[in-house]
């Protein structure tokens, strides 16, 4: 104990976030606005002018917190509401509603030296739009909507029709590379991907805005060799540790080959480009007072003696925010969560809330493979140990024990190989000699081993939320058949959209002895009895994507 | 006498031979009928081809996945017990347990129901978080009237409920849709 206080107290200044909490004055009351979105992300439809009120959000919100978004029901950041109220109850924020953008303009035009155009029928200008917006101060419109801004006396500032007509996304981006990059963030970059089709949700732009980010949705499909090579050349510039935030443009390439290609770069990923508010998030430190406490269930130093019985185990890693968390049912079983460790630096708060509505069956583990979205087999040798030390120092201010790898480079979606080279444990295992263990995968691996009494341990099984429950009683009860050693250690993936409530129904279906345990527990029981094969990530096991 | 025991023998030989003898309505392009069928998990579609050759029946089954393709390719013989490796079965993925690569499994196929049903009873080595284990599997590919579906019904001995597909024919040329 008094070597993490130790720890503590020499990480502390490192982390802008607890500097923030540590100044922070007895929480004044402050004002800001809000407006409610409702769930239009169409082109044609809600998009230009929730693409130019996310815009103006980041520059509202450069020097002080004043513009906040809450999303309509359905939009996959469920906490919005929420942590609307948590802003008012315990930073003291008082709200003001603005109904519509021109309310917005009214009080936030002034942060705004201008506009630039972006062209509804070439999408790739609306990122190269809100390039210029951080650079310039500019909001971003849509021709219909330039008399709006005109309106609030905002002046052009450029205008995108017709630059890049006929271009390919690889001519659109490397010329705006050649004309603003050398003036945005070197150590950000946004992935403004996700959806294809007619709607696009930029949530994240904001953030973009804010800090002056590029922004762009390049491939990372080798069968778009051009856009490829743009982004590695961004890549590659970036500064050391550099964080991608936003997600990539489904259907142009996977995530697999995108955190892919990151990872080899020792860069970190933060989604998803639906992510709201980063802007107003960053601005609040923890409040006075508050430290985060897990609820751990099991000393560091205790040794549990597994008995003859199948153990269970759930974890939902799924960007913690999304789904289950605000669904009824949460508490009733043990539950371990993957909180989003980079918030420590950019979203305080909503971690804040998180710890503060846990419930004693809750409990947060890190990661995911390092301070964020990572694939540690791809991560170079001379970066892991210093992305391992932001993970574990990280882990450390969030009290958490058990951190959670996932690499699915060679995975085909959430299925197939989803394993870990030897050299990959070995590193984890020498980066984190504190943790009480390690869990792997996202849907089932097959990656263990058990060193020093600290079990790695992969996904048996993966809660597809869409499976009938009757099918996932018959799947959990044959691996429990199939694997007839007791113990066994069963750990279970949710899916993030799964309701509890019927997994409690599904483990009074299961047979046998069983029991469902906190995660730190499964572990220390784990490390009691390997009945589990020790096993890494075979050259002989087929792998979807090959790499770069 | 020897010439009607011999004819005899050689009945009671033939009988059971042409008893046996699949119905050639099973050869053919199947394709899963998803509504009607236990949930795939980690399979977007599949078909199955089954071809007969006196005794051998050859199964070839193209899965997709999203975008991806698996095709795999198997026969089993009726007069005889055969050894396949990497015996196919349409697997729940999102379960750790896979094949053991390079392991074989003991295959009987029986013709039953006058040829209209296929029964096949396979030991089919597994690798599971524990180690190598044998799964039992019985499996009837059952030929429904009319000949235009086909149902495969399919036992484990570490599964109480039946997985159940139920296929449809289609065209050859529909392989590629």
């Amino acid at each position: 104990m008094k070597r993490i206080s130790f720890f503590l107290a020499l990480i502390l200044p490192a982390l802008p976030g607890l500097r923030a909490a540590e100044a922070a004055p007895a929480t004044p009351a402050r004002a800001a606005y809000v407006m409610h979105f409702d769930g239009d992300w169409k082109i044609a439809g809600g998009l230009p002018e929730k693409a130019l009120l996310i815009g103006l959000q980041g520059l509202a919100n450069r020097s002080a917190p004043r513009f906040y978004i809450v999303h309509a029901e359905g939009f996959p950041w469920e906490i919005t509401g929420p942590l609307e109220d948590f802003y008012a109850r315990k930073h003291g924020v008082k709200f003001t509603e603005l109904k519509t953008t021109e309310e917005a303009l009214g009080h936030f035009a002034q942060y705004a030296k201008g506009y630039v155009v972006w062209d509804p029928t070439m999408m790739p200008t609306m990122n190269v739009a809100y390039t210029i917006a951080g650079l310039e101060d500019a909001v971003v419109v849509t021709p219909a909507l330039i008399p709006l801004a005109e309106r609030h006396g905002l002046k052009p500032i450029d205008d995108l029709r017709g630059r890049y007509a006929g271009q390919t996304d690889a001519q659109i981006y490397t010329d705006a590379k050649r004309r603003y990059w050398a003036r945005c963030s070197h150590d950000q970059l946004i992935l403004l991907g996700g959806q294809r089709g007619d709607i696009r949700i930029p949530a994240i732009a904001d953030w973009g805005v804010r800090q002056k980010m590029f922004f762009h949705d390049l491939s990372a499909n080798p069968i778009h060799a051009d856009e490829l090579a743009l982004e590695k050349q961004f890549f590659s510039e970036l500064n050391p540790g550099g964080t991608i935030f936003g997600w990539h443009v489904y259907g142009k390439d996977t995530e697999e080959q995108h955190t892919t290609l990151i990872s080899t770069y020792g860069l970190k990923m933060e989604g998803l480009q639906s992510l709201p508010n980063l802007s107003f998030n960053c601005q609040f430190g923890f409040t006075p007072g508050f430290k985060f406490t897990n609820h751990h269930h099991v000393a560091p130093e205790a040794k549990l003696v597994a008995e003859p019985k199948v153990y269970l185990a759930f974890v939902q890693s799924d960007g913690i925010g999304i789904g289950v968390w605000t669904k009824p049912g949460r508490g009733r079983l043990p539950l371990s969560w993957g909180a989003i460790m980079g918030w420590v630096h950019f979203s305080p708060a909503a971690l804040e809330y998180f710890h503060e509505s846990a419930t004693p069956n809750d409990y947060f583990i890190g990661g995911l493979s390092g301070p964020s979205y990572m694939y540690p087999n791809h991560i170079p040798a001379n970066r892991f140990g210093l992305l391992m030390k932001e993970a574990d120092d990280l882990m450390k201010v969030l009290d958490e024990r058990i951190f959670e790898i996932m690499d699915n480079s060679a995975a085909d979606g959430n299925l197939g190989n989803a394993d870990l080279t030897k050299e990959t444990v070995d590193r984890y295992y020498a980066a984190f000699p504190d943790v009480a263990g390690f869990i792997n995968g996202y849907g089932p691996a097959r990656t263990r081993d058990l060193r020093d009494g600290r079990p790695l341990i992969s996904y048996d099984y993966y809660i597809d939320p869409r499976r009938p429950r009757e099918e996932v009683t018959a799947d959990l009860n044959e691996l429990i058949a199939l694997n007839s050693k007791r113990p066994y250690f069963l750990l279970v993936h949710v899916r993030e959209s799964n309701d509890v409530n019927s997994l409690v129904e599904v483990i009074k279906q299961l047979t046998g002895p069983v029991e469902v345990v906190p995660l730190d527990t499964f572990m220390k029981l784990a490390a009691s009895n390997q009945t589990y094969v020790t096993r890494y990530q075979d050259p002989a096991d087929p792998k979807h994507f090959k790499g770069y | 006498m020897k010439r009607t025991l011999l004819k005899l023998l050689l009945v009671l030989v033939l009988l059971p031979l042409a008893a046996v003898a699949g119905d050639p309505a099973i050869n053919g392009r199947w394709r899963l009928d998803l509504t009607r069928s236990t949930v795939l998990d980690g399979w977007s579609t599949a078909d199955v081809a089954i071809q007969l050759a006196d005794s051998k029946v050859g199964f070839r089954y193209d899965m997709t996945w999203h975008s991806t393709k698996v095709a795999a390719s198997q026969t089993v013989d009726t007069a005889q017990a055969v050894d396949l490796t990497n015996f196919f079965r349409i697997d729940q993925r999102h379960m750790a347990v896979y094949a053991q690569p390079k392991s074989a499994a003991r295959v009987q196929a029986t013709w039953i129901d006058g040829g209209r049903t296929l029964r096949i009873e396979a030991q089919v080595p597994l690798e599971t978080s524990q180690g190598n284990t044998t799964m039992r599997i019985y499996q009837e590919f059952r030929l429904q009237e009319g000949n235009a579906e086909l149902v495969l019904i399919e036992l484990h001995n570490t599964r109480s409920r039946p997985l159940v597909y139920h296929f449809t024919k289609v065209a050859e040329a529909a392989a590629k849709k």
